[in-house]
C-alpha cells in the first residue's frame, strides 16, 4: 500500500511498485487543499487517477465533469468516507495521514444529498453536529438557521422538510463550525430557480465577505460560470484542466467579444489587420473578436475612425463550449 | 475522552429518539403486569409441577407461588425472547446510519472513526443495561407488588428456600449478569450492523446464530462437545446460578470471563470492520 511520509516541508512518496517520486508542497499557507496523485479504484476500474488539485484560500473553486467522472468519489476520499488507493492529500499544508481527523475542525462539508437524523428537529440535528465540532452556541445555531432561511422551521422535525429545505440545512451544517474551507457537492440540487440564486449569492458570500475558500463540486456549467474564480475538470477520473476560470477561457475560442456593426465584412477586414486583436471572425453578421478587456474602447474607437457604426460590444464566454471541447463524448451509458 | 463521552450522550438522544427502542419497554410494561395479575387470578401452574415431581416428601400448606417465584421463572424468556429487544436497537445502530446517509455528516466532522463506533458501542452497552434492568424491576417489582412477595423457593436439584432479602440481593446480582449476557448478544448484532446497510440483516443474523447454537448446545451427540466452548450460549445460563447455594462465584467469573472475550472479540472485529469501511451511501 501507498506510504507517505514527511520530509520537513516536500512529501517523498513511494508507489507499490517502487518508483519514487517527490511532491514539493507549495510553501505559502495560502494553499488550503492540496492532492497529490490521489487515486482510487473500485475493482479494475480507476474512478479517480493520479489528481493532482490545489486550491488557494479565498477562491471559489469550481471542481466540474460530467456523470461519474470521480467527483463525488475524490470529495468522498476528501472527507475519508472512503480509502484512497494511492496518493494523499493535505488540507492546510498538513498531511491527512499525520494529522488525521483534527483537520476536519477547519472545513465544512456537505456531500451530495444531505441527510440528517429525521426524526430529530433541524435544531437539534445541527446542536449535535455542533458538539462534535467542540460546541456551538445556541446564538450561532440560530444565526445560521437565519442565512439559509430556515429560522422560523427550526423546531420542526427534518421528516417535514421539503427537499429544498433539507439542502439549506445542509448548508447550514456545513457553515455551523464558521469553517475556513466549504466543500459543496451539488449544493443546489433540488433548489427552486429562486433557491438556487440564494445558494449562489451566499457562496460567492461567504468567499468575498467572510474570506472562506469554497470548493465546489457541480456539473451545472452556469453554476461554475457564475460563481466561481477557479476550476477544475476531470473526466473519467482523470484531470483535463484546472487553473482560474477567466484564465482558461481567456485562452480559448470561447471568450469572445461580440460586436454588431453596420459594415460587417469592412470591419472584419479592419481588425484582421490589427496586431492587438488575437482573432477575429464574422459568424451570422456578427464579429466574434479575442480581445483583451482593456483594449475593447480602443477597439471601438479604431472602428469608428474607419466610418463603421457600433450598435453593440456583448463580452461572452461559454464554458459550456469550452468544456464540451475538453469531455470525450461517450454517449449516454457513461 | 471528553468527546468520547459526549459522542456517546448523542448516540443514547439517537437511540431513544426512535419508537423502535421502546418496543422492548412497552411489551414488558404490558406483558408483566398483565402475567402478574393472571397468576394471582389463577394461580401458578409450574409450583404444583415442582412439587409433585419431588413425591410427595414433605406436606406444605398454602402457596408458595409470589412475585419472585414468578419472576424467577420469567428469566426464562433471557434465553430466547428477550434478545429480541437486544438485536432490535443494536443490529440497527450502526446499519440505519448507513442506509440513510447520515455517516456522511457524522465522520465529516473531527471525531475519529475509533471514537464513532465506540460511542456507538456504549450507548448500546447503556440501552441493554436499562433494558434488562428495566425487566427486572417490572419482573421482580411488580410481581411483588401484585401476587405478593415472600420467601423464594427455588427447585433446581431439590428445594432452595431463599428469605426474601436474600432473593431479592441475588435477583440484583441475576440481573446484573444476565445484562453482561444480553451484551454479548448486542455484540453481536452491532458486528453484524457494521457489515451491512440494512438493520434487518443483523437482526436476523444474530438470531440464526443463537438458535443454531442453542441447538447444538442441547443435542447430545459427543462430537458437538468439542464446538460447544466456543459458543457463547453455552454460558448463557450464568444469570441463574446466582439462584444457587452455595453462589459458585468461580463459576460465574469464570464464564463471564469467556462471555467477555466473545463481547471483546466482537467490538474489535466492529472496530476493524468500520475502520475499513468506505462510506458510499
Amino acid at each position: 500500500m501507498f506510504r507517505g511520509l514527511r520530509v520537513n516541508k516536500p512529501f517523498l512518496f513511494r508507489r507499490r511498485c517502487g518508483l519514487k517520486f517527490a511532491v514539493a508542497m507549495a510553501e505559502t499557507d495560502q494553499i488550503v487543499l492540496q492532492t497529490f496523485n490521489l487515486s482510487k479504484r473500485f475493482g479494475h476500474r480507476w474512478a479517480v487517477a493520479d489528481l493532482n488539485l490545489a486550491i488557494e484560500r479565498g477562491q471559489i473553486f469550481g471542481f466540474l465533469g460530467p456523470n461519474g467522472a470521480g467527483k463525488s468519489t475524490t470529495i468522498r476520499m476528501l472527507l475519508s468516507l472512503i480509502r484512497p488507493s494511492r496518493g494523499t492529500f493535505a488540507f492546510f499544508g498538513k498531511n491527512i495521514r499525520q494529522h488525521g481527523y483534527k483537520i476536519y475542525q477547519r472545513l465544512g462539508a456537505l456531500v451530495e444529498k444531505p441527510d440528517f437524523y429525521l426524526y430529530l428537529s433541524a435544531a437539534r440535528n445541527l446542536q449535535m453536529l455542533g458538539t462534535l465540532t467542540g460546541g456551538v452556541a445556541r446564538r450561532r445555531i440560530d444565526e445560521v438557521l437565519e442565512i439559509v432561511k430556515l429560522n422560523e422551521r427550526a423546531r420542526d422535525k427534518v421528516k417535514n422538510y421539503s427537499h429544498g429545505m433539507r439542502q439549506r440545512l445542509g448548508i447550514a451544517q456545513a457553515i455551523l463550525h464558521d469553517p475556513e474551507l466549504i466543500i459543496l457537492d451539488e449544493p443546489t440540487t433540488g433548489l427552486d430557480p429562486q433557491g438556487i440564486r440564494e445558494i449562489r449569492q451566499l457562496i460567492v458570500s461567504l468567499a468575498r465577505d467572510h474570506g472562506k475558500t469554497i470548493f465546489l463540486s457541480s456539473h451545472l456549467l452556469h453554476e461554475v460560470e457564475q460563481t466561481c474564480t477557479h476550476m477544475a475538470i476531470i473526466d473519467n477520473g482523470k484531470l483535463v484542466v484546472q487553473g482560474a476560470v477567466h484564465d482558461l477561457l481567456r485562452e480559448t475560442d470561447f471568450f469572445v467579444t461580440e460586436v454588431q456593426v453596420d459594415k460587417p465584412r469592412k470591419a472584419l477586414n479592419i481588425l484582421k489587420k490589427t496586431d492587438w486583436i488575437r482573432k477575429v471572425k464574422l459568424s451570422d453578421g456578427v464579429l466574434k473578436v479575442q480581445i483583451d478587456e482593456a483594449q475593447r474602447p480602443q477597439m471601438v474607437g479604431l472602428l469608428v475612425s474607419q466610418g463603421i457604426q457600433v450598435a453593440a460590444v456583448i463580452p461572452r464566454s461559454s464554458l459550456e463550449d469550452y468544456y464540451l471541447s475538453l469531455i470525450k463524448p461517450t454517449g449516454l451509458g457513461r | 475522552m471528553r468527546l468520547l463521552l459526549q459522542a456517546t450522550g448523542l448516540e443514547l438522544v439517537k437511540i431513544f429518539s426512535k419508537w423502535r427502542t421502546y418496543i422492548g419497554f412497552a411489551t414488558m410494561a404490558v406483558l408483566v403486569p398483565i402475567i402478574m395479575w393472571l397468576v394471582r387470578r389463577y394461580g401458578f401452574g409450574i409450583e404444583h409441577e415442582a412439587l409433585n415431581a419431588l413425591g410427595g416428601s414433605f406436606e406444605y400448606t398454602g402457596s408458595l407461588a409470589n412475585g419472585l417465584l414468578v419472576s424467577y421463572y420469567l428469566m426464562n424468556v433471557l434465553w430466547v425472547h428477550f434478545p429480541f429487544f437486544i438485536v432490535l436497537v443494536a443490529g440497527d445502530v450502526v446499519a440505519s446510519e448507513g442506509a440513510a446517509g447520515t455517516f456522511r455528516l457524522w465522520l465529516t466532522r473531527p471525531i475519529s472513526r475509533l471514537q464513532v463506533i465506540t460511542s456507538k458501542f456504549l450507548a448500546v452497552f447503556v440501552y441493554t443495561l436499562a433494558i434488562v434492568f428495566f425487566m427486572g424491576l417490572c419482573c421482580v417489582g411488580l410481581g411483588m407488588l401484585i401476587v405478593g412477595g415472600g420467601d423464594l423457593f427455588v427447585f433446581d436439584k431439590g428445594i432452595l428456600i431463599l428469605a426474601q432479602n436474600d432473593a431479592l440481593l441475588r435477583f440484583l446480582l441475576a440481573y446484573l449478569i444476565a445484562a453482561l449476557v444480553q451484551m454479548t448478544v448486542a455484540a453481536l448484532a452491532f458486528l453484524f450492523s457494521t457489515w451491512t446497510n440494512n438493520s434487518v440483516g443483523p437482526i436476523i443474523g444474530t438470531y440464526a446464530v443463537i438458535v443454531v447454537s442453542l441447538i447444538l448446545t442441547v443435542l447430545q451427540i459427543g462430537v458437538l462437545a468439542q464446538v460447544r466452548p466456543y459458543l457463547f450460549v453455552t454460558y448463557f445460563d450464568v444469570f441463574f446460578m446466582p439462584f444457587a447455594d452455595p453462589i459458585p462465584w468461580g463459576e460465574i467469573a469464570l464464564k463471564l470471563s469467556r462471555l467477555g472475550l466473545f463481547v471483546g472479540a466482537f467490538y474489535l472485529i466492529s472496530v476493524i470492520s468500520f475502520l475499513r469501511k468506505d462510506i458510499r451511501t
